[in-house]
């Protein structure tokens, strides 16, 4: 694929998402199911890759990148997660007061909430790839609990999902 | 200037969690620590960057790059904090890469494999679940299952899913507490 053509692909699904992980459904969509760049596997792979080291969450987009075109792609990955960021300076330099307008925090709240929603329904194909057997299964409900109900540091959490894959292995 | 990309260096590359901890981390430095921002100015840049697209954190510290030093400040912002955790990715993309023809290696990126799975439903989670501690269960649980069917019954793309929600936000604003 055209590396120009990657950029703009991973720079539609950064724009549209407004946290994190909400860009996956896009990519997917765009990068898995159309132009067949990416499997299943390696799309799963860059969300782990990316939560690996430290850096923000949509960090991942570069190592999608780096799958879809090497390090040409890498790049287009690097530059489609920080073009948007650049967008917050003719927003704080005319706007600032909007953001606290309840029609334009009702807008950014439904879209996180069907973001969050389109995140959910990937996870099923995702998982048929990733979820292979019970020890799978139990990793990955573990992960949901840890992360959710207590306060301990993601990096802890893929550590023990690493050990836990190795024993399995072991065993 | 100097100190300010070493403080980006810093906190972005080795603060963990993704934005919201990071982000806070900046508010001590930037804030409490330095006097660099006001309390008014973090609290418009943080209010911003959840309207601008794409990841909070990059947005927050190019508002607050901006603020302090212009445009230079906002892209100094986002190469410290990007570059060296985008090198990292890499390598460790490539070395999955390399890896996984070794059974033991395969057997570890499984586990972390799997719990990605974990990590995205939980996240999923906790994008809606203030919303629904705030009592607006409704308009919270309606985009989530109206998106989840649209996806995956009907294949509508996500971007028009996005647009259509964007749209219903739009035309139903939540209603004002009373107290």
């Amino acid at each position: 694929m055209n590396v120009f053509l990657l950029y703009l692909l991973l720079l539609k699904a950064t724009t549209t998402s407004f946290s994190g992980m909400t860009s996956l459904p896009m990519l997917r969509h765009d990068l898995v199911a159309k132009h067949h760049v990416l499997t299943d596997r390696q799309l799963n792979t860059a969300v782990a890759v990316g939560r690996m080291g430290p850096g923000p969450a949509g960090i991942y987009v570069v190592s999608v990148g780096y799958f879809a075109g090497g390090t040409p792609g890498a790049i287009a990955g690097w530059l489609a997660m920080v073009t948007p960021a650049f967008f917050i300076v003719p927003l704080l330099s005319y706007a600032g007061r909007k953001a606290q307008h309840p029609r334009v925090r009702s807008v950014i709240q439904t879209i996180t909430a069907a973001a969050a929603g389109l995140v959910l329904s990937i996870c099923l194909p995702l998982a048929r790839d990733a979820i292979t057997g019970a020890l799978p299964l139990a990793i990955a409900t573990a992960s949901f609990l840890i992360l959710n109900f207590t306060r301990v540091e993601t990096l802890w959490v893929i550590a023990g999902s690493a050990f836990a894959g190795l024993l399995g292995f072991l065993i | 200037m100097w100190n300010f990309f070493s403080i980006c260096l810093r906190i972005g590359n080795f603060t963990f969690g993704g934005g919201d901890p990071t982000i806070s981390a900046f508010y001590r430095e930037f804030v409490l620590r330095r006097n660099w921002l006001t309390r008014e100015q973090y609290a418009t840049a943080y209010a911003l960057a959840r309207v601008t697209p794409g990841t909070n954190l990059l947005a927050f510290s190019a508002g607050a790059g901006f603020l302090l030093h212009g445009w230079a400040g906002a892209l100094a912002a986002v190469l410290a904090i990007t570059i060296p955790s985008s090198l990292l990715v890499v390598w460790l993309t490539m070395v999955y890469q390399a890896g996984r023809v070794n059974p033991m290696a395969t057997a570890i990126a499984g586990g972390i494999i799997a719990s990605a799975i974990g990590m995205m439903i939980a996240s999923a989670w906790q994008l809606v679940q203030p919303r629904i501690r705030d009592g607006q269960w409704l308009r919270s649980l309606l985009p989530v299952s109206g998106a989840m069917i649209a996806l995956s019954v009907y294949h509508v793309a996500p971007i028009t899913i996005l647009l259509i929600a964007g749209v219903i936000g739009y035309c139903w604003p939540p209603r004002e507490k009373r107290a």
